[in-house]
């Protein structure tokens, strides 16, 4: 099992990070009533830890023997029957999933499996009625259709069930469901709190950890947790005992990235954009997700190496091209145009200042 | 007739059905009735055209024999079919079908190639050819068989054609089954067809009489398959007739327009194929518009008929490069001399070509924009509609090709724009008019034209590079919009908006990259290849769904979205799965999840797509259209 899993909280009282969270987490479970919550932050902050341990602090060690199932379901809209598959993780105090699977049906998904759940709610042993917990992971990539209808199944079922949302960014999610979810935020953990993680992880594992290569390794993982954790059993297993100057392997996919910027960097010509276009279908073949390749990455690592007047102008193009590979269907197209775009600007911007 | 034979008519004249010229008609039905003779003897020696289906039952022989009495008490009526057309008004495409060499349209280089390599096999049939297979390819209606007659008749051979079976009828097979007969395909017999003329060519020969005409068999008909297996067997029966065939076999393999719906990969399989085994290929190209019209008028000449030049050529041109359409749409139009509306209309061409002929003259930006006027204005009721492969309307968009400056300036000077969206008018018709033409479909025509555009941009102009992808990317933005509609595969929903952003979406596309290149490089070779995003697609789907399935079990019931599961976990578990380390459970996990997980590298190269549309591609040269 990976350190990640390994030495992942089980339960509130063992949060080494956002432990004032999970101390309200645990205040608001034992006073029986619990609303919709809506968990929201940035990835390897930790949310799914809280949620997990949150389920277990609600329904005992129950919640934890989840099963996977393979759930088809058939859903009768009006005119067509639609016929779904997906994927689910339950128990028998929860059901968790990604309605977003299921692509531009979301909707019929996200009605379907609630009104289901609320049909056979689980009866507790004094015979009061319970309610089931459906868990809704990543919240922010459901269509407006389908946010709706869980605005209306929310209300109606609220009696049967509780729904926890998980979404890395709140922005994308309706007004009217945020409103009725208490929103929980869980900030990125802090360089001293990975640490702080870290050296909890190399205490049980019996490892010496330098402080400074812990805080090299919390800087960079950009926040993340996971991302802190998983370099540091690839850097455990690269070479131990740590020296002082160890290179801490970056991401393969990051690095091609930063391949891709550079090469952008040097040349500005459509045969070049031809040669990117080859390493970006590379990225896509492994399925990271096209926003993470601008945005995320490509954005910065461009911007790194920019003159700090172009900055303003990239972004806004960056932003746009992003917006556009929502509305659309194929990203490389918009990637490309954005990389030719910011081909155009330096190239000009080369000629303009060196002649 | 309840029982079919297959039988291969010989005959010397051009055309073996009951028809026209007296002499051959007599000579050709001897034949057939020596050969039925033959086969009446129920010797194993069939002669060359030949192919006895029936099994040596006595019953069938019985009622082989009836049935060819029958057919002889049919021939001893003056023509059957024949007769009613024959009265004066026959179809011109019959009545004036090429009888010499000279007056055949196909080019003259290509008709000497035939000639040549049938009279080598002719006269020096004895000695030991290579090969004895000729293949011609051609379009429809270039005049294949027209040639091969002319010329058999004319080197004084024997043309035997296979003849293909008549097609069984549903209730046709009911009523033989119970007959006894067992249904052969046209597969089958078309093979045992094959069986045979390797082997008892040469005894027919020497069988039929001392001074027999040399022989040249004719094969216009190919047995149409379906399916893997029946096109296999085809290809294997083609391979062992050009191995094996002793006596001159010409095959004609009509050659169709690539659309992407039709699959005719198979034509193209077929023609390597038999090059490969040997054949010698000769491919009829399209016939020119100056050829079809020396014939027309030719024609008319003959029917003492005066139809304006003009008129002439617009048929001509209509009939793209299609003979039999051509003449049949002259025979159309003649149909009826006294119309006046024909007349008039004839008038008012005259005078426009008139008109045309001298604008052409001034300056060539009005003989482009009084063209385009003719197509539209005076639209055919008959005539070929044209079409073009997708591959030639792509090239047409990337290519780019326009009219060269100077003149317009003057031109157009109402209609002054911004130097930077100034462009010289399009050397083609209109983009959208070109795309319906090849029936392309918005979403593999903008997928065609982001995978080769760069190709033809020229190398320092990336504001033009952008420009291009940025449209492109519109025309991405349009598609998507009609993405739920397709996916739902209920195109009778799409509601109206829908139905017009693909072809809003394809116009932004295709005029986009005519727009955003200003400077297009200069022509030269180019293959235009598919779009290698699809294979992308593909694999990063196959990809995905693998992922999906394993990220469950992935850590222990906990699960994780795809995007954290491919940017995290995945690199760190091949990272730790590339270093060996002394922990045992790591190993294992990372084994058991790498092996799963990660597909191996050619998973991604050896893809069905890329190899079916490799070929389409290679063999698709687009160097000036």
């Amino acid at each position: 099992m990976l350190w990640v899993d390994k030495y992942r909280p089980r339960i509130l009282d063992k949060m080494i990070v956002h432990e004032e969270v999970a101390q309200n987490l645990k205040k608001l479970v034992s006073e029986q009533d619990c609303p919709h919550l809506l968990f929201y932050g940035p990835p390897g902050s930790g949310k799914k830890t809280l949620i997990m341990a949150l389920l277990k602090e609600m329904f005992g060690p129950a919640a934890e023997k989840v099963k996977l199932e393979q759930k088809a379901w058939k859903i009768d809209a009006g005119t067509r029957t639609i016929e779904l598959e997906l994927a689910m993780l339950a128990s028998t105090h929860h059901v968790e999933l990604n309605p977003s699977d299921a692509g531009f049906q979301d909707r019929y998904i996200v009605q379907e499996i609630i009104k289901e759940m609320a049909k056979n709610r689980p009866i507790d042993s004094k015979g009061k009625k319970g309610f089931k917990v459906l868990v809704l992971n990543e919240v922010d990539k459901l269509s407006k259709e389908a946010q709706h209808s869980l605005r209306r199944t929310m209300e109606k079922y609220s009696a049967s069930c509780r729904l926890i949302l998980c979404c890395s960014s709140s922005s994308r999610v309706t007004e009217a469901v945020r409103s009725r979810c208490l929103n929980i935020r869980v900030n990125a953990p802090s360089a001293e709190e990975i640490v702080k993680v870290l050296e909890f992880i190399a205490k049980k594992e019996s490892i010496q950890l330098p402080p400074e290569f812990a805080a090299r390794i919390a800087v960079q993982s950009c926040r993340s947790l996971r991302r802190a954790i998983l370099s540091f059993e690839t850097c455990r297993v690269q070479q131990y005992p740590f020296v002082m100057n160890q290179a801490i392997p970056p991401m393969d996919w990051e690095q091609y990235v930063s391949e891709i910027a550079s090469d952008i960097m040097k040349e500005q010509s459509p045969k070049r954009l031809f040669q990117v276009r080859g390493k970006i279908y590379e990225l896509l073949v492994n399925c990271i997700p096209p926003e993470i390749i601008l945005k995320v990455k490509l954005l910065s690592e461009l911007l790194k190496k920019l003159d700090a007047e172009l900055k303003h102008e990239v972004c806004h193009w960056a932003a746009y091209y992003e917006h556009r590979m929502r509305l659309g269907q194929k990203a490389i197209f918009h990637i490309e145009a954005f990389i030719a775009k910011f081909m155009s600007i330096y190239k000009e911007f080369l000629i303009a200042t060196f002649g | 007739m309840g029982k079919r034979k297959t039988a291969v008519v010989c005959s010397t004249s051009p055309e073996e059905d009951a028809g026209r010229k007296q002499g051959s008609r007599s000579s050709s039905s001897k034949s057939f009735a020596a050969a039925r003779k033959r086969t009446r003897g129920g010797s194993s020696q069939c002669g060359v055209g030949e192919i006895s289906d029936k099994p040596p039952s006595r019953g069938a022989e019985a009622f082989a024999r009836l049935s060819e009495d029958y057919c002889e008490c049919l021939q001893d009526f003056p023509s059957t079919q024949g007769m009613q057309c024959s009265k004066g008004n026959e179809l011109w495409v019959d009545k004036y079908k090429p009888s010499s060499p000279a007056q055949l349209a196909v080019h003259k280089k290509k008709v000497e190639e035939v000639k040549n390599w049938l009279r080598e096999r002719l006269i020096a049939s004895k000695e030991k050819f290579g090969n004895h297979v000729l293949l011609i390819t051609g379009q429809a209606g270039v005049g294949k068989s027209a040639a091969v007659r002319v010329l058999a008749a004319h080197m004084g051979a024997e043309l035997c054609e296979y003849s293909t079976p008549t097609p069984t009828l549903w209730h046709e097979h009911v009523h033989n089954i119970n007959s006894g007969l067992s249904y052969r395909s046209k597969l089958d017999e078309f093979e045992a067809f094959v069986e045979k003329i390797g082997k008892y060519s040469l005894l027919s020969s020497s069988n039929a009489g001392a001074s027999r005409k040399a022989t040249i068999i004719l094969i216009d008909d190919l047995p149409v398959t379906n399916g893997r297996v029946a096109f296999g067997r085809l290809k294997k029966c083609l391979t062992a007739l050009t191995r094996f065939a002793q006596l001159p076999t010409v095959i004609l393999v009509t050659e169709y327009h690539r659309t992407d719906n039709v699959p005719t990969s198979h034509f193209e399989e077929l023609v390597s194929l038999l090059e490969r085994a040997g054949a010698y290929k000769v491919a009829f190209n399209r016939l020119t518009v100056n050829s079809i019209k020396k014939v027309l008028s030719h024609i008319c000449q003959e029917e003492k008929r005066e139809l304006p030049s003009i008129q002439i050529d617009q048929i001509a041109k209509a009939s793209c490069g299609d003979m039999r359409n051509a003449i049949n749409s002259l025979q159309f139009w003649c149909l009826s001399p006294d119309n006046l509306l024909i007349s008039y209309v004839s008038n008012s061409m005259d005078i426009n070509s008139r008109v045309l002929s001298d604008s052409n003259k001034l300056s060539p930006i009005v003989g482009l924009f009084g063209h385009e006027e003719l197509n539209c204005g005076t639209d055919f009721s008959y005539g070929r509609d044209e079409t073009l492969t997708l591959f030639h309307a792509l090239g047409k968009f990337l290519h780019n090709k326009r009219e060269v400056m100077d003149q317009i300036g003057l031109e157009l000077e109402s209609l002054t724009l911004r130097e930077k969206f100034e462009r010289n008018p399009l050397k083609m018709d209109a983009p959208e008019k070109v795309l319906s033409q090849a029936y392309g479909k918005a979403r593999p025509v903008t997928d065609f034209l982001h995978e080769n555009v760069l190709d033809f941009i020229s190398d320092g102009a990336i504001d033009d590079t952008w420009l291009v992808t940025s449209y492109l990317s519109d025309a991405d933005c349009l598609l998507a919009s009609s993405l739920l509609s397709h996916s739902s595969q209920k195109l009778t929903e799409m509601d109206d908006s829908q139905r017009v952003s693909q072809p809003v979406a394809a116009s932004v596309a295709i005029r986009g990259v005519l727009f955003g290149n200003k400077q297009p490089l200069s022509s030269r070779w180019h293959a235009i290849r598919s779009p290698r995003l699809w294979q992308i697609e593909q694999s990063a789907q196959h990809h995905k769904n693998k992922l999906m399935v394993e990220r469950f079990y992935f850590s222990n019931g906990f699960s994780l979205s795809l995007s954290q599961m491919v940017t995290d976990y995945m690199p760190s578990i091949k990272w730790l799965g590339s270093h060996t380390t002394d922990d045992n459970g790591h190993e294992k996990l990372i084994q058991c999840i790498t092996t799963d997980l990660i597909p191996p590298a050619d998973n991604f190269s050896s893809n069905t797509i890329e190899s079916t549309f490799r070929e389409k591609i290679e063999d698709d040269e687009i160097e000036d259209w």
